[in-house]
């Protein structure tokens, strides 16, 4: 049949990570099994508070081998504590992927067999979340130099949810238009979006009692 | 010597999509580049938040919508991670045939689009005429022929049709008779072979460390897949590989990148074949929709603290989902769903590639990576 | 012409088209003859125009894949004249199939001013209409009309290929019942034409 890797594998690779970041301070982590009913997937996940995360990112991308940042997420908390109010959660992946060998100048693919991977190969997925404490500009350590993949992601967070991120060149709008004013992130809680609040159109959804005002209207 | 930037403007015949690259040409060599998204920026991911969960899915068809049942899929399995809910098997055969189907329908649009870049018109036609047979079965499936809003959380919305299976199983293996066709149209075009062989190489740890997966790091020799690395739905129980190309010293050009989409198109049709013999129940049996055998009962309601995250091969690299529970309406709608999309990633990792090649390269090397603009700008 | 001591008479050519032009017109506008060649020249630019419309090789989001499969080979819009051309110079038609959002707005505005006259627009699909499913997105318009004067909408999301063809068709009866003199392209009043109203 067809071949996956074996969830007692990973959960074995993610407990390694986990024992390993655990003795960093300001991080707590632990193994979740996250599930839609087929497979388990034992994913690493852990609290780290910002002033570790640069250190703890490092410790992953050197003694881990953890080569793939997926998804950095922001979020907006304006009903959590003073100190929790702004969250970035990254998504990164181990994916063991390795640059094939060439012999006599002929590259020989590597084809990997899922179920016989084993340790350092076995990929592990691992998701962080930092909480930042209230302010007008929160902001966490770049990582951008670590993971490349990194980079356009920690734009669109600041982009989008106004999370700033420390030592990344080159920050600019890519979603929004350039000439956007600085300070809008429409992301945070307090923009609504258009027609927010408004029912009449569900009230009344083939617009029967419509005001003589639209009649003759072209639009 | 004069360099100058040019603008490859958001109206661009080549682009596939709306976006801008701006490249610093130094007489005929690209020296810089520099890639401009948002021009269809939609802010999907803010008016998710205003949502039911049954109603997204319709937002998520419209994010790639060159492979709709690809990201609609993929924002189902995270919202039953995140409301913990089980699926019956039939169901998660179903899905992946839709899968597959979708899978084979946006590589043959690719395919399609990718030959007037290099020059050849008569593929883009020719291509679309196997896609309308793809996007046929796909109507049978889901009602429409593109944004299908096929999944519910906890299976599908409904069965096989009568006679699908035998439809499919004609189709796909006409369509696998009619890949050679592809391939001796442009494998034996000297204008394609010298145009895309030696172009915008791309080492596969590289690739990693920039965020590009899926077919484009396949080429550079590594078999990483989410299906078997990360493993979700029913993948396990068919026979399949995922395919992986030989590349050069120097990495992945586009050559290997077409040629590892046209084994894909194989291996998804495969999938489906086998996928078709081994569902549980038969593939002419159809169970009305809400029977317990293609959807499960699932809860509306995700409560504060809960989160739902779900990697997915999509037909373009590795696509995620990420939604915090516990918004308005006491959890009927999430507080934050956040959208991985692998084209966003690519497209500043493609630019990068096209240094130190020739103005002529810029389409071979753009449309190698398969850019699909609507699920970059969300 | 002749100059005192001269026995020549310097007459050059564009002296000579501008004197038989003015006596020509002069003799058309009498005879009535003018207003019957305006009128079959104006049935003939007609003809041309609503038989080859070129739209604009523009493909926003959904609806531009079904734009495409209506050029391919099941749905053919070749035959009705429509074939597409890469720069906005050389077309009849804006073909609108997407939502427009705040960074597009200004390009898609100068897309259209730089179309030459005649020139028609069509929504496709209903992001184009009236923002679509997006209308409460902070970054999309409410429909491309508000920064365009559109002629056709075709709704639909996406509409099929053969409603993009119906859509054309509306188009070329729209354009049939422009006056027979050519420089009155859009009728007097502001209402729109609804077409089989009359």
């Amino acid at each position: 049949m067809g071949k996956i890797v074996s969830a007692s594998v990973q959960k074995e690779a993610a407990e390694v990570i986990v024992n390993s970041i655990s003795e960093l301070d300001g991080v707590e982590a632990e193994i979740v099994e996250r599930t839609n009913g087929t497979h388990p997937r034992n994913t690493v996940v852990a609290n780290s508070s910002p002033e570790s995360w640069r250190s703890l990112a490092e410790k992953l991308y050197s003694e881990h081998a953890v080569d793939h940042c997926s998804m950095i997420t922001g979020i907006h908390w304006p009903e959590r504590d003073e100190d929790r109010k702004w969250e970035v959660v990254y998504h990164l992946i181990r994916t063991g992927v390795r640059d094939p060998p060439s012999e006599d100048g002929v590259v020989q693919p590597i084809i990997v067999n899922p179920s016989t991977v084993r340790g350092f190969g076995t990929p592990v997925e691992i998701e962080i979340h930092v909480d930042i404490a209230d302010s007008m500009t929160p902001s966490v350590d770049s990582v951008q130099d670590i993971w490349i993949g990194a980079d356009w992601n920690e734009k669109e967070t600041w982009d989008l949810v106004g999370i700033d991120f420390d030592g990344h060149e080159g920050m600019r709008r890519v979603l929004l238009p350039h000439e956007t004013p600085r300070g809008y992130h429409p992301l945070q809680k307090q923009h609504n979006l258009r027609y927010h609040g408004f029912e009449e159109m569900y009230d009344d959804a083939q617009g029967f009692m419509r005001k003589p005002d639209d009649v003759g209207k072209i639009k | 010597m004069a360099e100058m930037w040019i603008s490859m403007g958001p109206q661009h015949p080549m682009t596939h999509g709306l976006w801008t690259l701006k490249v610093k040409v130094d007489g005929e060599t690209v020296v810089d580049t520099e890639p401009d998204l948002g021009y269809i920026h939609r802010g999907v991911e803010k008016i998710c938040e205003a949502r039911d969960f049954t109603q997204i899915t319709t937002y998520c068809d419209r994010l790639c919508y060159a492979s709709a049942n690809t990201w609609s899929h993929s924002y189902i399995y995270a919202a039953e991670d995140l409301l913990e809910v089980e699926v019956p098997e039939r169901a998660e055969y179903i899905r992946l045939i839709a899968i597959e189907i979708q899978r084979i329908a946006s590589h043959l649009m690719w395919l399609g689009a990718y030959g007037p870049d290099i020059g050849n018109l008569s593929i883009m036609v020719w291509c679309l005429r196997e896609r309308e047979m793809m996007m046929d079965l796909l109507q049978e499936l889901g009602g429409s022929r593109m944004h299908y809003n096929f999944p519910r959380i906890g299976g599908v919305k409904r069965d096989l049709p009568y006679g699908f299976a035998q439809r499919a199983r004609a189709k796909l293996k006409l369509f696998l008779n009619r890949i050679q066709e592809y391939e001796a149209l442009y494998d034996e075009s000297t204008i394609f072979l010298v145009r895309s062989q030696g172009v915008g190489y791309a080492k596969p740890e590289e690739m990693v460390n920039h965020g590009v997966t899926g077919p484009n790091l396949r080429a550079g020799g590594v078999n990483y897949d989410v299906r078997w690395a990360h493993p979700y739905s029913v993948y396990s129980e068919l026979d399949w590989s995922a395919p992986v190309e030989r590349s050069s010293i120097k990495g992945a050009d586009c050559y290997d990148r077409y040629r590892v989409r046209i084994e894909e198109m194989r291996v998804s049709a495969s999938l489906a074949l086998q996928a078709l013999d081994k569902i549980p129940g038969g593939a002419d049996t159809h169970y009305e929709p809400e029977d317990p055998m293609i959807l499960a009962k699932a809860p509306s309601r995700a409560p504060e603290g809960t989160s739902g995250a779900h990697h997915f091969e999509d037909s373009r690299g590795e696509s995620m989902f990420y939604i915090a529970g516990g918004g308005e309406g006491r959890g009927k709608q999430p507080y934050r769903v956040s959208i991985r999309s692998p084209i966003f990633i690519t497209i500043p990792f493609a630019a990068k590639c096209m240094i130190g090649y020739k103005v002529a390269d810029i389409p071979a090397i753009m449309g190698s990576f398969d850019p699909c603009i609507g699920e970059t700008d969300r | 012409m002749t100059e005192d001591g001269q026995n020549y008479s310097v007459f050059n050519s564009r002296m000579l088209v501008d004197v038989v032009g003015d006596v020509t017109d002069e003799a058309l506008k009498a005879s009535r003859m003018k207003d019957v060649i305006g009128v079959l020249a104006g049935r003939v630019f007609n003809w041309g125009q609503r038989k080859s419309l070129f739209p604009l090789h523009l493909g926003i989001k959904c609806c531009a894949l079904e734009m495409a499969a209506a050029g391919a080979s099941r749905f053919d819009a070749e035959r009705f004249g429509v074939f597409f051309r890469s720069s906005p110079r050389q077309c009849d038609v804006l073909l609108v199939n997407g939502p427009v959002s705040k960074k597009f707005a200004d390009p898609i505005v100068r897309l259209w001013e730089q179309m030459p006259e005649p020139k028609w627009c069509i929504a496709m699909g209903e992001c184009a209409i009236s923002g679509g499913p997006y209308f409460q997105s902070y970054n999309v318009l409410e429909g491309v009309d508000t920064v365009i004067p559109v002629d056709v909408y075709i709704p639909g999301c996406p509409p099929r290929p053969e409603a993009l063809i119906d859509g054309f068709d509306k188009l070329r009866q729209k354009i049939i019942r422009i006056g027979v003199d050519v420089d009155d392209v859009r009728p007097d009043s502001d209402a729109p034409i609804i077409i089989g109203d009359e």
